[in-house]
């Protein structure tokens, strides 16, 4: 539905288009992405650096933004969980101002996105920040992971060394086709836009080598300083990354189809929100929910005693909390074009709804309709501050375009 | 001893009855107690004012999708009810609700409350993981009994105040025998008398507080001290708080669905706790790292300080988190030691004013001048 003709995100279509420089990981990907950042840190690449740590004696991760190299010796910087979406923390970094100390942020691809959206929302300043994104081998679920995190590593482990079982990972990561470099063709040819910085690669490097793809300035500065040259072309990468997204692409199809035949209509869709106790976690976990007071929370929504009574008379009862469906709706419509589908919300809600792959669905159809890809491209304005005349005139009236009829004539016809 | 209102009919069944009666006779505008929603087990409150759907209530089944005294809150927060309304909520409930009309949060009037002997509820991921549709009869059987099942949450499993506190009408169930077969209703307050009077059932008079009572209160403090083990202070310390919290996302859903928080704009929320570029700086300079984003412990232990005095151990909090948090079980800790320290129990009497808003002059004169 998303790519609807549109050339492909990743960007594994353009062979060669990216050179990468390798660096050798014998002794593993983390230790091999630790030797990578601790080197740029001391070698004052960056003076400091966002990453998630693990606390110790926990099996918990928190982002934490350090300058003390030391402090590596915790970072995990691929965790087997999305903690606080990586663009959430981002913004709560960056959004009242440029950081001081010249900083590099390692995201997931899906964090990567919601970063350029908040971005768009004005919620970050990128302008002392290099975005590295590295290849994402999905999340498991967070409170599954924190109840039995020994079984939970050893899953994550075997999507590292890529032979893990998808039913592992969360749904939204099992058909998520967006896990590496993200750029659309346009980004490529114009060689602006990027999204990340500086992408990682491992993908079909078995192990072996990490791969460095400068995008941006900044990430050209980042492999210099690291003494490197990205001059190789890397086909075993390409050829993974293109085996691995046309799999989830169809894996997603069959999915979105059985999951669009369970909820649609009024009822199906109702139903899926039954269990919802109006927490609003997954909001609070949305990284692009950024309001600092959702409309949903504020006073515009209370009602006097009178009102519940008169609103309870009509059907002879009322649900409270109140409205929890138009929430669910409300914020839909708030954020839906700029969902990222990194499930965020889904691993935050108590009632195991399964908010994410709603979202994720009216997400792919919504920014179909808008031919907007949220997160891949900075300078792709977000749809709705965006106006152009010649767009959606099948809902105008009278509609002079030709395309499509206006709803007047719609309703005739049925 | 109460007069008590005995009806034969098992105890949910009959207070159904009870309650669309009191519909029926327009004694009440509407019910306000929990009705079911899907056959997976997940229940709503809900505002009922037409009888016939009274059928679809379940006013005693063992979920708390949220604490009611929060939803009688927001229906009475802009004045007392209109009309007369009976609301059914379980103990904890009808304690957050009345430290709530202690913060000008809500009004009594006009509403017949009526509780339970309560047998504690089951954690929401009951829900999902099938516990609660599983274990349901071996519930009602451990209430009857007056036991401790194991898939209670946590905080009712240690709870001692299963008992309400100025309630109109008290549901009788830890510990009635023949719950299947009869329902009593212990009729604490002249309005629950009147509301009563020709309603289907028979009068006679009992006391709640029995031996099979006092004797699960016990066995419940007992269970609530091995609650605290694990967080006791000379072990677990600061360094056990960081531990705890570790994983929070602070999502601060825990305030959300907290009764007692009910600030519209949490201050941890505010811009008060928003970090500059410069303050990133200068705690870098000092530490080394920051924690992004800032301030996971310092909310924590702020949101204890602003409520932990009226914490009702409901175990919401817990129950929301969703990095399984015991956020309950350390609230409920702190929260009893204040208690103690205040001579308070949160939610006992709405006439006993709240600690901190009240001035004695000789009070805690060890820790000042």
């Amino acid at each position: 539905m998303m790519e609807k003709g549109k050339p492909t995100t990743q960007g594994v279509k353009h062979k060669n288009s990216f050179m990468s420089a390798s660096y050798p990981a014998e002794e593993g990907l983390p230790k091999a992405i630790r030797a990578v950042l601790t080197k740029a840190l001391e070698g004052k690449v960056f003076e400091a650096l966002m990453l998630p740590l693990k606390v110790p004696k926990t099996e918990a991760y928190a982002w934490t933004l350090l300058d003390d190299a030391g402090l590596l010796e915790y970072a995990s910087l691929l965790p087997p969980v999305m903690t606080v979406q990586g663009g959430k923390a981002l913004s709560e970094l960056t959004k009242h101002g440029e950081l001081i100390e010249k900083t590099a942020v390692l995201l997931r691809p899906c964090e990567i996105r919601a970063a350029v959206e908040l971005f768009k929302l004005k919620q970050i300043n990128p302008d002392n920040i290099t975005l590295i994104s590295i290849d994402c081998p999905g999340a498991v679920p967070l409170s599954a992971y924190l109840a039995d995190p020994e079984k939970y590593n050893r899953e994550f482990q075997e999507h590292m060394e890529e032979k893990g079982k998808e039913e592992s990972l969360r749904p939204v990561c099992q058909v998520c086709d967006k896990f590496s470099l993200l750029a659309p063709a346009e980004v490529i040819e114009e060689k602006e836009g990027y999204a990340a910085d500086i992408h990682i690669g491992f993908l079909g490097q078995k192990g072996k080598q990490l791969l460095l793809f400068p995008l941006t300035e900044k990430g050209r500065v980042m492999v210099e300083g690291l003494g490197l040259k990205a001059e190789s072309p890397a086909e075993s990468w390409e050829k993974t990354v293109e085996t691995m997204t046309a799999a989830r692409r169809k894996n997603r199809q069959a999915v979105d189809k059985d999951f669009l035949s369970r909820i649609s209509g009024p009822e199906p869709f109702s139903e899926v929100f039954d269990a919802c106790i109006n927490c609003h976690n997954c909001m609070r976990a949305c990284p692009i929910c950024y309001c600092q007071q959702c409309y949903y929370d504020s006073e515009s929504v209370r009602l006097s005693s009178e009102n519940y009574l008169a609103r309870a008379k009509k059907r002879g009862s009322l649900r409270f909390p109140l409205d929890t469906l138009l929430f669910h709706l409300g914020r839909m419509s708030h954020m839906v074009l700029s969902c990222v589908s990194c499930g965020a919300c889904e691993d935050a809600c108590p009632a195991s709804i399964p908010v994410g792959q709603v979202f994720s669905l009216v997400g792919d159809q919504t920014q179909a309709a808008f031919e907007y890809v949220p997160g891949v491209d900075r300078r792709q304005p977000l749809p709705l501050q965006a106006f152009q005349e010649e767009e959606f005139c099948e809902v105008e009236i009278p509609c002079e375009c030709g395309e499509g009829q206006p709803p007047s004539e719609v309703n005739k016809n049925a | 001893m109460p007069s008590v209102l005995n009806i034969k009919k098992g105890v949910e069944e009959g207070l159904q009855l009870f309650l669309e009666s009191l519909l029926r006779e327009k004694k009440v505008a509407g019910v306000f107690t929990l009705r079911k929603i899907n056959e997976e087990g997940a229940a709503a409150y809900t505002l009922i004012t037409d009888p016939e759907q009274m059928q679809q209530a379940v006013p005693l089944y063992p979920l708390m999708p949220m604490n009611a005294g929060k939803a009688l809150s927001s229906y009475t927060l802009g004045g007392a009810s209109e009309l007369p309304l009976a609301a059914v909520v379980r103990p904890c409930e009808l304690r957050a609700f009345t430290e709530l009309i202690k913060r000008e949060q809500g009004h009594r009037d006009n509403l017949l409350l009526i509780s339970v002997s309560c047998g504690g509820v089951f954690p929401l991921s009951s829900l999902s993981n099938g516990t609660l549709t599983q274990e349901l009869p071996a519930y009602w059987k451990a209430a009857q009994n007056a036991e401790i099942p194991t898939f209670l949450r946590p905080t009712c499993a240690g709870c001692e105040h299963f008992l309400p506190f100025q309630a109109d009408i008290t549901v009788g169930v830890m510990g009635q025998k023949d719950l299947d077969k009869e329902c009593n209703l212990f009729l604490n307050t002249p309005k629950a008398e009147e509301m009563a009077s020709g309603a289907p059932g028979s009068i006679t008079s009992g006391d709640l507080e029995t031996p099979e009572i006092q004797a699960v209160r016990k066995e419940r403090a007992a269970q609530r001290l091995k609650l605290f083990e694990p967080f006791a202070a000379q072990d677990y310390g600061l360094s056990g708080l960081v531990q705890t919290f570790a994983p929070c996302l602070s999502c601060h859903g825990c305030s959300t669905i907290c009764p007692i928080c009910y600030c519209t704009l949490c201050d941890f929320d505010s811009k008060t706790h928003e970090y500059q570029p410069t303050s990133y700086s200068i705690e870098l300079d000092q530490k080394g790292g920051v924690r992004i984003p800032p301030g996971t412990l310092f909310f924590h232990t702020g949101r204890m300080v602003h409520m932990a005095v009226s914490c009702v151990n409901c175990g919401m909090c817990s129950d929301v988190c969703p990095v399984n948090i015991p956020v309950a079980t350390i609230f409920s800790k702190v929260g009893d030691a204040l208690a103690k320290e205040f001579e308070y129990v949160a939610g006992r009497d709405a006439e006993e004013e709240l600690p901190l808003g009240t001035y004695k002059v000789d009070e805690y004169s060890e820790v000042g001048e």
